[in-house]
């Protein structure tokens, strides 16, 4: 019967991958647009607080009119070299002297601001990146130091909680 | 000359590429959005005057303790009964709104501006400033008068705008304005936790937004959320569209104002 032939003298044909290209590109333009950039790596162990109705900050990082603190636990290192545990990072680099160092650093800043930032000086955003454990003690020095030098404006930053209903708080 | 037929590109390799600047992207980029709650810190006054008392009845008090127990006024709230703050903090706006007599004396009062009261607020203060200025001498008491009368105009100017605009959308002829001393009074220890304190934030956050939307619905047929979206992204614009919006989300936040000061823990 020759209809049921051997197989081997037909391999099996090749697919066509010309359009593998267009499908990762694809993908690459969706990581394009959903996205932003990072500006620093991270020096500091951030698990951020979870809040409703939060602002959205590109629209200010766009325009440059914002300053990110990170405060937690450091990354590497020792902990207990540092004040309560908790690690300050200014832009790339931890701070020596903790919160301090703020105001040393804010002003350094807008000092030294591009150009196309105009915006004055008390619309600045300052935006605290703060573990869920580090204490308001903290935060609260700082908020001092910028009242001093006239950084009216701070960011408490908080990740949209979406459709949870409960907040991750520490129960003691 | 013969036509030479042009070489086929090989493109195998572009998915390669393709790949690679994908690798590339999502190493170096993050998906969470940065978002965050925005606060103004009051600006450093240098006065030694003694500050009048504000009566209890405009202060809605919130302190959270080290444990993150939360006491709101007489209430102790533990930490996973949170969402009962929303509907505290709605009642410390709404319950007095509206009310001319009957009122609840331990919540904020509500005044009711309206145009004809607004209007001759501002002609009175129009009449002031023309008869300071009419004087031939004017001293340093007289300049500082002037300038007050000045600002004073614009305070009019303004609400009587602002007035106008309720009429027009609510067809109401009367405003109801919270006392102006009416807060949030938000009070940490030096050991909060940080979740804690954004956890209340955001109880704020809400229960004046959904207050605000609710007006901003019956008022504008548009969430106040919307417009706050619409406006942050067009901010820059300077479009007569992007005026109105601004226009009537002041009018919403001048109903609904949030007002929060956040205390210095001392211990």
């Amino acid at each position: 019967m020759s209809k049921f032939r051997k197989n081997e003298e037909k391999p099996a044909p090749a697919i066509n991958t010309s359009s593998l290209p267009d499908i990762v590109f694809m993908l690459l333009f969706f990581f394009m647009v959903a996205t932003t950039t990072k500006e620093v790596d991270p020096l500091v162990k951030i698990n951020s607080a979870q809040g409703a109705g939060v602002t959205d900050l590109t629209p200010f990082k766009q325009r440059g009119e914002v300053d990110f603190v990170y405060l937690g636990e450091p990354m590497k290192g020792d902990v207990d070299k540092f004040e309560k545990g908790i690690a300050v990072q200014f832009d790339g680099i931890l701070s020596q002297n903790g919160i301090n160092g703020i105001g040393v650093w804010k002003t350094e800043k807008f000092r030294n601001k591009p150009a196309e930032v105009t915006a004055p000086q008390e619309n600045i955003i300052t935006c605290f990146k703060a573990d869920e454990k580090v204490p308001m003690g903290i935060i609260f020095t700082a908020r001092e130091i910028l009242q001093e030098l006239n950084f009216n404006s701070i960011a408490y930053s908080a990740q949209e909680m979406g459709n949870k209903s409960s907040y991750s708080i520490r129960e003691q | 000359m013969a036509k030479r037929e042009s070489p086929e590109i090989n493109a195998g390799s572009m998915a390669d590429i393709a790949f690679l600047l994908l690798i590339f992207f999502l190493v170096t980029t993050t998906m969470d959005k940065d978002t965050a709650y925005l606060r103004m810190i009051p600006k450093k006054v240098e006065t030694n005057k003694p500050q009048t008392p504000i009566q209890q009845k405009n202060i809605y008090k919130i302190a959270i303790n080290s444990k993150q127990v939360i006491q709101a006024r007489d209430s102790i709230i533990k930490p996973e009964d949170i969402t009962h703050l929303n509907s505290r903090i709605k009642h410390f706006y709404l319950v007095n709104r509206g009310k001319k007599e009957n009122r609840d004396i331990n919540y904020p009062y509500y005044g009711y501006g309206s145009i004809q009261l607004y209007k001759s607020n501002l002609q009175e203060q129009e009449a002031r400033l023309l008869k300071l200025e009419s004087q031939e001498v004017i001293d340093e008491r007289t300049q500082q008068m002037i300038d007050q009368a000045y600002d004073a105009v614009a305070k009019w100017e303004e609400k009587l705008e602002m007035m106008e605009l309720y009429a027009k959308f609510s067809g109401k002829r009367e405003m109801p304005e919270i006392d102006f001393e009416a807060h949030i009074r938000l009070e940490s220890f030096l050991d909060t936790d940080y979740s804690a304190y954004v956890a209340v934030q955001s109880e704020v956050e809400k229960a004046v937004t959904e207050m605000r939307d609710k007006e901003a619905m019956e008022l504008f047929g548009m969430t106040y959320t919307a417009m706050n979206n619409f406006y942050q992204q067009k901010k820059t614009e300077n479009t007569p569209e992007v005026r109105t919006m601004k226009k009537h989300m002041e009018l919403i936040e001048t109903l609904f104002p949030l007002k929060l000061i956040e205390v210095k823990p001392k211990r």
